[in-house]
């Protein structure tokens, strides 16, 4: 079982090679439960079954989609009925999609390319981002395995664990952590990518206070900034066209 | 640039195309990772951080939630730092970011197309699939990560041969050059204080982020 953990695991780290509109995740995730499935053979009528079951429609974040793995994984081990499988599957797909996404793509993941901005601004870099990457793999891969062992632990009833978990807290404690670090990064690229530019601090002060302005104007019809820029600068184009 | 550079520079550009979606999303796809390390490969890091930071501003306004199409800043910021590279950066700054936002939005229509080919393979193992038929699920992921490798391969040689092209262009001019560097800026700006508004969504953590920008313009006083 060990290996067969560790072999979901790795295949937990290609998690979205399959990803399709139809079943999502649903190819990766049967991919990662094939190990797990092992001991109930290759060809009995239950393996079927099962490996039936784990390429069915499925989504949520790929960093704790281990959660669901695990637990779909033990729950066909345990002989379960096929139907309360499924079910597990459906009511695991919202919540891990929405947790996850909140705490890793909404929280951790601007939080530290924030830090890393700032420390880009005081010339520190190329350290921060090997930093950041290492430090966040192994992160990545701690909360993947985490999930992988919760799910093979509790089965059917990891719905629960997970409620019980500090989950919720930390993504709680993520995302105000990525608003406040977000907050403190805004001055500091300001100061290196105009002062750099050789524009003055008050301009600055106006770009930043402009920019506030407009997200604020714009936060519930967001505007596309790269369309936005992309169509000033074919104006800036056609504008100063054949100028010295 | 010379023979080995490129060569580097589309094998890193392929694993961070990699790294978007399909293997790890460990990072290495976020501009300023992929930007810094494309500078430190050509030899020019601070042109790497620069434009690979500027993008980040644009990439920090991505959820890439669910099946929501989004754009592919890896492989663009890899060309947009081998265009700026070893070029005075408040005139360079624009150009490079220009190209990084177009190559990015490609990058972001090659996922959709890569998501098709891999619906299509599905299709016509579906019925095999759903017997449980053994080494179907694998034969599919194998085919996904393969096409994805040609995918991101794709985004790095295309983006690479469009900065060939446009460095046999003549330069964009100086000032030209300056007005577009703080378009860039200015709408990495609109993108990062836009992103960073909807994402606190709740009035406490817009406390939080007024905090942080009030901390941060202390700090900035007080240096």
């Amino acid at each position: 079982m060990r290996i067969g953990r560790l072999r979901a695991l790795i295949r937990l780290l290609s998690l979205q090679a399959s990803y399709t509109y139809e079943r999502l995740q649903g190819v990766g995730i049967a991919v990662a439960q094939e190990p797990l499935l092992e001991p109930l053979g290759k060809d009995s009528e239950r393996a079927r079954a099962a490996r039936a079951r784990s390429a069915q429609y499925f989504n949520a974040h790929p960093f704790l989609a281990g959660i669901a793995v695990g637990a779909l994984s033990r729950a066909e081990l345990d002989g379960e009925e096929g139907n309360r499988i499924l079910r597990l599957r459906a009511a695991l797909s919202g919540p891990l999609g929405a947790l996850g996404d909140q705490l890793f793509w909404a929280g951790i993941v601007p939080a530290l390319m924030g830090l890393a901005l700032v420390a880009a601004a005081h010339g520190r870099g190329l350290e921060a981002v090997l930093g950041v990457v290492i430090g966040y793999n192994v992160c990545r891969i701690l909360v993947t395995g985490w999930g992988l062992r919760l799910g093979l632990t509790h089965g059917l009833g990891v719905a629960h664990e997970i409620a019980q978990s500090r989950l919720r807290e930390i993504t709680t404690g993520a995302g105000a952590l990525a608003a406040f670090v977000i907050g403190g990064a805004i001055p500091w690229i300001a100061l290196w990518l105009l002062q750099g530019a050789g524009q003055s601090r008050l301009f600055m002060v106006g770009l930043v206070a402009g920019s506030v302005g407009l997200g604020v104007l714009t936060r519930r019809r967001p505007l596309s900034a790269p369309a936005l820029t992309l169509g000033a600068a074919a104006v800036t184009l056609v504008w100063r066209w054949g100028s010295p | 640039m010379s023979e080995l550079p490129v060569l580097a520079l589309i094998i890193w550009g392929t694993i961070v195309g990699l790294d978007l979606a399909s293997v790890l999303q460990g990072l290495l796809s976020r501009p300023l990772v992929a930007g810094g390390i494309a500078g430190w490969i050509i030899g020019d890091p601070v042109a790497g951080l620069t434009i690979g930071g500027t993008l980040e501003l644009f990439a920090l306004d991505v959820l890439p939630v669910g099946s929501a199409r989004y754009p592919d800043y890896g492989a663009a910021t890899v060309a947009a730092v081998a265009l700026g590279a070893w070029q005075a950066w408040p005139s360079a700054l624009g150009p490079s970011v220009l190209l990084g936002l177009v190559l990015g939005q490609l990058g972001g229509w090659a996922i959709v197309a890569h998501r098709r080919v891999n619906a299509k393979a599905l299709a016509s193992l579906a019925p095999r699939l759903d017997r449980g038929d053994p080494g179907v699920a694998a034969r599919l992921h194998l085919l996904g990560l393969s096409s994805d490798l040609a995918r991101s391969a794709t985004l790095a040689v295309l983006g690479l041969g469009a900065v060939g092209l446009l460095l046999r262009l003549p330069p964009v001019a100086l000032a030209t050059g300056h007005v577009l560097t703080l378009i860039v800026v200015a709408g990495g700006f609109v993108a990062l204080v836009g992103g960073a508004l909807r994402r606190a969504g709740t009035a406490r953590r817009m406390l939080w982020l007024a905090g942080g920008l009030g901390l941060g313009l202390l700090s900035l006083g007080l240096r």
